[in-house]
């Protein structure tokens, strides 16, 4: 598991969602099922990007607003908004989360150079792809910030 | 002593006479006595001639012993009777006299030393005669006034006559032109059951054209129902559509998501899953033409709705606006149907006015003619009543002859002008003066409005009192009177005729000279007291005045 999520960094394979006005490319070695968004349960005194949690495979499953956690501004009503179940965290302590976005836009290849480096946080840096910038998310990281 | 002498004259002539028939019974004894003597010597008995001769003396001892000296007895009583029987004859005459005259009062007094059945009689025939001329002084009065009254009403009639033609003749000029109205009337009004007619005809033709109008809006409306029904439901089939296109949506979703994670799984897979990579590309491509193809079906359907939801409004519209004019057909078709239903009123309405209208004209006809007769009926009445006016005049001239001729008699009545002007005379002659006079004068005038003029006049011709009514005659006409007191009044016929006799004297009627309104004169002496004539009193009577009266 370890080494096909290297091989997915190495080759740059993201999965591009939208999260409000943004694109974000999730690395495809992190993410596990993309499904139609979960119903969430608010969890009482959750606030932030926690909405709540979700039940999948028969487990809870915490799930987190991607467009909260990018910082994006809300977009328009989305039709077909969609759950990212990903393994988040470092690769030791990494834990299954949710991520709800708008929507699952397609598998992309993004090249390693072509990353403008980010924060060294979440966001691991912008690429333009397809003549839209995105924003390259390292969910290792997001273990870390938690 | 003349008289006197004839009545003793007359009286020895009936002694004689009374003699002459002593002589005549004594002889004529005689003579039967011989006579009876010539027969007895025939040898007949001798005592009828002796019994003849016993009762011719005894005749003739009793003619003179009782006859005789009555004889004497009535001839010295002859000449006292004849004096008495000449006084009786003088008051008769008198008495006839003023009978003549006319004056029944003193005629009357003249008979009461009459023999007191001759008195009476005198008496009475003078009251039935004074009776007989009151009776006609009232009687012509009566007539007079009767006479004047019919006058005025044939006069009033007369003008009403006339007023009464002149409006027959504008009631006929009006009435025939009361015909020609109703004849125009009557034409118009067939004119207007023919434009009725029409209208009517026309009415039934725009209502049957109204009614299959109304038939083609129905059927309009039934045709855009059956489309909004048809359109509704290519809307519900496009709800259905749209059902079925969210569906394939939701299945390419699905799609779309499953070629996502058979991405994972083959990113997962490494390079044995490469080749299944590719298979979830394509996959997701085809999930993702899936989409686009719906969203064009959608687009298309979304057009396709909305053109069928404007085929909806546009037939809920024409159906409301066809729903509308079949409301205002059927308005119209009613309105038609009304006029329609009105014009046929109508032309019977102005047929029955044409059929009346020639029935009033014929009416206004059978009027006009006759009030042509009535016209020449009222003309004729007219024509009639100036006749009878005229003959009133005449009656009124007759009635007022009769009253003048009445009024020659002097009659103890306050009718009997005469009388009055008498009874005047007496009370002016109770005093001397003048002035006084003229106030009892005056006072007298006053009182009979009937008078104009009163005045006294002395027997030189001059002019005592003069009074006038001021009632009868204003100051121009009183002036004018007054122009008498410059005249000798001895030339004037009245005056003559006073004193032709110096009785009281009516003279006929003239024409006033103050007025120029008929009048007669009544005139008197005024005795002194030795009865001499002192003045004449004459009264000017308003014949008018004194016939109301």
């Amino acid at each position: 598991m370890d080494d096909s999520l290297e091989t997915t960094r190495r080759e740059g394979t993201h999965l591009l969602v939208r999260a409000g006005e943004y694109a974000c490319a999730l690395p495809l070695a992190a993410v596990r099922r993309v499904v139609r968004a979960l119903t969430v349960h608010p969890l009482p005194g959750a606030e932030g990007e926690l909405e709540g949690l979700a039940e999948f495979g028969g487990e809870p499953l915490p799930v987190l607003n991607l467009a909260r956690l990018v910082n994006a501004p809300p977009g328009a009503n989305p039709a077909y908004p969609v759950t990212v179940v990903a393994w988040a965290g470092p690769a030791a302590a990494r834990e299954t989360i949710g991520l709800s976005a708008d929507a699952a836009l397609e598998v992309v290849h993004v090249p390693v150079d072509a990353v403008v480096a980010g924060d060294g946080g979440l966001l691991l840096g912008e690429a333009p792809v397809g003549g839209e910038v995105i924003r390259v998310l390292n969910l290792e990281a997001l273990g870390r910030e938690a | 002593m003349e008289a006197e002498s004839t009545t003793a004259g007359r009286a020895g002539e009936h002694t004689e006479n009374a003699l002459l028939g002593w002589i005549l019974v004594v002889g004529l004894t005689l003579v039967g006595y011989l006579l009876l003597s010539l027969g007895a010597s025939a040898g007949g008995p001798a005592w009828p001639r002796h019994a003849f001769l016993v009762l011719g003396a005894a005749g003739v001892i009793a003619y003179g012993l009782w006859v005789f000296p009555h004889f004497r007895r009535l001839e010295r009583r002859l000449p006292e009777g004849q004096a008495g029987w000449e006084k009786q004859e003088a008051e008769l005459l008198v008495a006839f006299e003023q009978l003549g005259a006319g004056d029944l009062v003193r005629a009357l007094e003249h008979t009461r030393d009459l023999p007191e059945r001759l008195a009476k009689i005198s008496e009475a025939a003078s009251e039935a005669l004074s009776k007989l001329a009151q009776q006609i002084q009232d009687s012509s009065i009566q007539v007079a006034s009767a006479a004047d009254a019919v006058n005025e009403i044939a006069a009033e009639l007369a003008s009403g006559s006339s007023e009464q033609a002149a409006s027959v003749v504008e009631i006929t000029a009006a009435m025939e032109e009361l015909a020609r109205t109703a004849s125009q009337i009557a034409e118009n009004a067939s004119r207007q059951a023919a434009l009725a007619s029409q209208a009517e005809a026309s009415g039934e033709a725009g209502s049957a054209a109204v009614y299959e109008a109304v038939a083609g809006v129905e059927e309009v409306q039934k045709r855009i129902s059956a489309i909004a029904n048809r359109a509704d439901a290519l809307g519900t089939r496009s709800k259905e559509i749209y059902r079925v296109l969210d569906l394939i949506t939701e299945i390419a979703q699905e799609t779309h998501i499953l070629s996502l994670n058979a991405a994972i799984e083959a990113a997962a897979a490494g390079a044995d899953g490469r080749r299944f990579s590719v298979v979830a590309e394509e996959v997701r491509h085809l999930a993702q033409r899936s989409q686009e193809s719906v969203e064009s079906v959608r687009n298309l359907l979304d057009e396709f709705s909305s053109s069928i939801r404007a085929t909806i409004v546009a037939t809920e519209e024409g159906s409301k606006e066809a729903s509308r004019v079949l409301e205002r057909a059927r308005v119209a078709a009613a309105a038609i149907e009304e006029l329609r239903q009105a014009s046929g009123d109508t032309s019977r309405v102005a047929q029955q006015i044409s059929l009346a209208t020639q029935q009033q004209n014929s009416a206004s006809d059978e009027v006009v003619m006759t009030l042509r007769e009535v016209s020449l009926v009222v003309q004729r009445m007219t024509g009639g009543l100036k006749n009878l006016s005229s003959t009133a005049d005449r009656l009124n001239t007759l009635g007022l002859e009769i009253q003048l001729l009445a009024q020659s008699f002097h009659l103890e009545s306050p009718r009997s002008l005469k009388h009055l002007v008498e009874g005047w005379a007496k009370q002016l002659e109770q005093v001397a003066e003048t002035t006084e006079r003229e106030r009892i004068l005056d006072e007298l005038v006053r009182n009979a409005p009937f008078v104009e003029l009163g005045y006294l006049m002395g027997l030189d011709g001059s002019t005592q009192v003069l009074s006038f009514n001021q009632d009868l005659l204003n100051e121009r006409q009183r002036a004018l009177a007054a122009e008498v007191r410059k005249t000798d009044v001895r030339t004037r016929p009245w005056f003559k005729a006073v004193a032709r006799h110096w009785r009281t004297t009516l003279i006929p009627p003239y024409e006033s000279m103050q007025n120029s309104e008929a009048c007669f004169t009544v005139c008197t002496p005024l005795r002194n007291g030795d009865g001499s004539t002192s003045a004449v009193l004459g009264i000017d009577i308003n014949v008018t005045g004194w016939t109301r009266i």
